[in-house]
């Protein structure tokens, strides 16, 4: 077992200095992704064996969550209400805000159901900013080739171009709707680098540009026609009688009831996959983001891409152990904070795409020159004082949130660095959409981190947000669109789906001990007793009919 | 199980199974039953009637007494084979004419000799693109071999054949409505008497059969009356197509000794029910008939076995439900597809099935109240009979038999009922 350095003793060996040259021992090496990264981990993936992806590469324990029985059967759905709409929304956070707005603004009719509340999801974690070619040295081409350079393949090259070309439109709308950036003295518009980018592109709102968004998304929605059904997670997606998506069966989380929303058109923007915690890692991720819209879709058929492969952010609190995995943005490492190991030495360019530098890290833990935080826990410095000894009063007027959890975490963030190891962080691959969100199945759209492709198998910081807000707007429209198209008079819903679906499990010999969507992490605590506790566990009930 | 093998052995068997093929249909079985019938025109009738072969589109009734009635007319008379087929859960007669065309056109030429039919109506529904266009084919070819000349020399009378696709409505698979349909107005089913076999099509004697029923001609007359009751188990003769649907492992058409034990199609030849659970509801033929519930799982799978479990073989379909199925809404659901098929014409068929759609619906999503439910009940009783089809008659049955079987799930969905 690898001996790192005790956090007490690496601390003292500390001291902060504003300048530290990158030693030319630091050079990765080409194989730093295939060592180190999680998602090159041996037998982390198996073969999925049912569904539109059978044969393809997936994390074993998403896989488990995507081959398993669904939580619901038509008796359950006896004497539910039905409802109709024009679209649905599945999904609160910035997608599917943004979804709902631009469907609601077309003239159809929107329901937004979320599990929690609206913006109880991972926009409002996005702290560092939103990319967008703004700059007069930058252009959406330059943007579009970052991205897929930063991609490290597989990208959806159409995708990518049309969420880059969207980026000044998609902060036109933003500003539109009353977001506020940064500003310089002019009040043009401050930009930053991220990592693996050529230029300047990253706009922002201090460190919580993400939870700014979310702000006024919300308050958009409440003043538009939107219905929004909050605590009413999707358990399961409705199809007519050709397959396609007809809308969705919603659980209330207030009274345990069921309800059939029927849809011409049904939006997932549910996002990602964070709490399951894949390969053990602590998440930076919003508690509900347990890959629900990935079974939904899954389930009715809808292909998807890339299962194998997330993003690890590089710097993840890793002390103190109770906010294990809580996100420091990259802009701190765009405003020029170092990465240190034990023996305060830097051992790789800060700005490397992020699935470089995770490596990285990951490597200096294992290789010894990591810190041991205790709770068989270890990471690396992320040098906050140099940025505030090159810039007096950065942090504070920059990074208000990471003060912030400086102070959660008894830690100084100005005087003293912050011990950080990768934390799980994004879902890279999804729902294989097209440019306007349209999934494989007729009906279903789905938009934000559910989806897959835009970014390939590593994503640049900033271009979540703008994903989120491009194909959100697009799918919004289209779907309303599909509301007026031929033969779209209201059909004959069910959960046929479910049929052909189980029919395959069973084939394949899968157990059908688990059932899902999640909805909530397994540790997630209820009031004991509760319908929903019940519910939660997951435990198939016996069948005594 | 069975020692010797029973499943898809006469109309499924591969041989049979050869597409608009005609060289291949005439390779093994093609041919030989048509040979028979031209040898002794005058004893198919008695043959169909000693082989017990029976309507398969769904009545069950004596194949024979329509031919009989049939044969003993003079002038132009016409054939109409029945592929209208539309109701839920029933896809036999689709593989039959998609897979063994030229074994239905051989079937329908068998019973134009028997009983001196000159015009042959192929009537199928629209929906069934594949059929239509293997049927088409079969047909092309057929009418380019020697065999046409051969029926008419051998018999005196030419057969002329035409494919016509139906108006896609459920009801145009009545008889007296396709009948019209043929005539080429709108599918209203006629008062009946008169029947088709003395005043069909244009006022002609016409005989209306099944896909499946005419798909077995060629075999009985090739293998004779005695191996044909052979094939079937107990005192029913023949085989069944039947389509086997909803919550099974392995749904689709499995051809079967008639008589075949429920259970052994579900479980045997089905797989079983998804996911480990239980069975519920069986939903037979059509599903216009009673329903089947678990102690019903023994009944061998004929017309007079099945009836004397109160319900009806009818097509053939079988859709399975397990404990996982809510029955309101499975029951509305059908019932919905009677409304919505309903030709309009007999006003309380028209309003009858409406009524009892829109309150399964309510009960269905929880808005139902005890009034409603009553309503349901009384409409069971006065409805019946009261159609000049038998469409009313199917939709009642279902409810009727599901609110004798489970109340108690009509009670919970009531509004304000204890969960």
């Amino acid at each position: 077992m690898t001996i790192n350095i005790p956090y007490d003793e690496a601390i003292r060996r500390y001291r902060p200095l504003a300048e530290r040259a990158l030693p030319c021992t630091a050079d990765p090496g080409e194989d730093l992704l295939q060592r180190y990264h999680p998602d090159y981990i041996a037998d982390r993936c198996i073969q999925l064996t049912v569904g539109a992806n059978a044969g393809d590469p997936c994390h074993r324990q998403l896989a488990d969550v995507l081959q398993s029985d669904s939580r619901i059967d038509e008796a359950d759905l006896a004497a539910s209400p039905e409802v109709e709409t024009d679209v649905l929304v599945i999904g609160g956070g910035g997608a599917g805000c943004s979804a709902a707005l631009e469907a609601a603004r077309a003239g159809a009719r929107v329901i937004l159901a979320t599990k929690l509340r609206l913006g109880d999801s991972n926009t409002v974690m996005a702290e560092g900013g939103i990319q967008a070619s703004i700059e007069k040295d930058d252009t959406p081409q330059m943007h579009y080739d970052d991205t897929v350079k930063g991609a490290s393949g597989q990208i959806d090259r159409t995708l990518a171009a049309q969420m880059v070309t969207d980026g000044p439109d998609v902060i036109r709308w933003l500003i539109q709707q009353g977001m506020q950036f940064d500003l310089d003295q002019y009040g043009d518009l401050l930009t930053r680098r991220a990592g693996g980018t050529s230029a300047p592109r990253v706009l922002y709102f201090r460190d919580y540009t993400g939870l700014e968004m979310m702000r006024v998304l919300r308050e958009a929605v409440f003043n538009s026609d939107v219905e929004v059904w909050d605590y009413c997670p999707a358990v399961e997606l409705l199809s007519d009688q050709s397959g396609h998506c007809a809308g969705a069966v919603l659980s209330s989380l207030k009274d345990y009831t069921y309800s059939l929303v029927k849809a011409k058109s049904v939006i997932v923007a549910t996002g990602g996959i964070g709490r399951l915690h894949l390969n053990g890692f602590p998440t930076s991720n919003h508690f509900g983001a347990v890959g629900d819209g990935l079974v939904l879709a899954y389930r009715l058929g809808a292909k998807l891409r890339d299962l194998d492969t997330f993003q690890y952010h590089p710097t993840g609190l890793a002390h103190p152990h109770h906010l294990g995995g809580t996100l420091i943005t990259e802009g701190v490492r765009s405003a020029g904070a170092y990465l240190l190991n034990a023996a305060s030495e830097r051992f790789i360019d800060e700005l490397r795409p992020r699935d470089h530098v995770a490596a990285a890290i990951i490597r200096e833990c294992a290789e010894g020159r990591g810190v041991d935080a205790g709770h068989g826990q270890s990471g690396v410095w992320l040098d906050t004082p140099s940025i505030e000894l090159r810039s007096p009063g950065i942090m504070e007027q920059r990074f208000p949130k990471l003060l912030h959890l400086g102070i959660k975490s008894g830690i100084d963030p100005r005087q003293q660095p912050m011990l950080i190891y990768p934390t799980l962080h994004y879902q890279n691959g999804g729902v294989i959409i097209n440019r306007q969100g349209a999934s494989t199945v007729p009906g279903l759209y789905c938009v934000g981190e559910v989806c897959g492709g835009v970014h390939g198998r590593n994503r640049l910081m900033g271009n979540s947000l703008l994903e989120i807000i491009s194909f959100g707007r697009r799918a919004g429209t289209t779907a309303a669109k599909r509301v007026h198209g031929a033969g779209m008079r209201q059909k004959k819903v069910s959960l046929e789906h479910l049929r052909a679906f189980r029919r395959e499990l069973m084939l394949a010999k899968m157990p059908l001990t688990q059932q899902s969507p999640l909805l909530f992490p397994e540790y997630a605590k209820f009031e004991k007793d509760s319908d929903y506790d019940g519910l939660r566990r997951n435990t198939r009930v016996a069948d005594d009919g | 199980m069975d020692k010797a093998p029973v499943l898809n052995q006469v109309l499924l068997q591969p041989s049979s199974r050869v597409g608009a093929d005609f060289d291949a249909w005439l390779w093994d079985v093609g041919g030989s039953g048509l040979e028979a019938a031209l040898q002794e025109p005058g004893r198919i009738v008695d043959m169909v009637k000693e082989a017990d072969l029976r309507g398969l589109g769904g009545s069950g009734f004596p194949t024979w007494v329509k031919w009989s009635a049939v044969a003993k007319q003079t002038g132009e008379k016409y054939l109409i084979c029945n592929g209208n087929e539309d109701e839920p859960g029933t896809f036999k007669d689709r593989v039959l004419m998609e897979e063994c065309p030229h074994q239905l056109i051989e079937g329908a030429t068998i019973a134009a000799v028997a009983c001196g039919i000159q015009r042959v109506v192929f009537y199928i529904n629209p929906h069934l693109s594949g059929a239509i266009d293997a049927v088409r084919r079969a047909l092309h070819q057929w009418q380019q071999s020697e065999w046409p000349e051969r029926i008419a020399q051998a018999t005196g009378v030419a057969i002329d054949y035409r494919v016509q696709p139906s108006s896609g409505h459920y009801i145009g698979g009545e008889e007296t409505a396709a009948i019209e349909s043929v005539e080429g107005k709108f599918p209203f089913p006629r008062a009946k008497p008169p029947y088709p076999t003395e005043h069909g099509v244009h006022g002609r004697p016409t005989l209306i059969n099944n896909v499946e029923t005419l798909s077995n001609l060629p075999h009985l007359l090739r293998n004779g009356v005695e191996w044909f009751r052979r094939q079937g188990l107990g005192e029913a003769t023949g085989t069944k197509i039947y389509s086997l649907s909803g919550d099974v492992l392995r749904p689709g058409v499995y051809e079967l000794p008639m008589g075949t034990p429920l259970s052994d199609l579900l479980y045997h030849y089905g797989e079983g029910m998804l996911v480990g659970k239980k069975l519920k509801a069986v939903f037979t033929g059509g599903p216009s008939n009673t329903i089947l519930t678990p102690k019903d799982i023994d009944v061998p799978m004929d017309f007079e076995s099945v009836a004397a479990r109160r319900s009806a073989l009818g097509t053939g379909a079988m859709i399975a439900v397990s404990q996982g199925t809510g029955i309101v809404k499975k029951v509305g659901e059908y019932v919905s597809f009677f409304a919505s098929s309903s030709c309009g014409q007999c006003p309380s068929c028209k309003t009858g099935t409406y009524y009892m759609s829109q309150l399964l619906n309510r009960i269905g999503t929880g808005q139902g109240t005890r009034s409603d439910l009553d309503s349901l009940i009384n409409l069971c009783k006065i409805l019946p009979g009261s159609g000049r089809c038998h469409l009313v008659n199917g939709a009642v049955k279902v409810l009727d038999s599901s609110l004798y079987h489970f109340m108690d799930e009509y009670e919970q969905s009531l509004r304000g009922a204890p969960t």
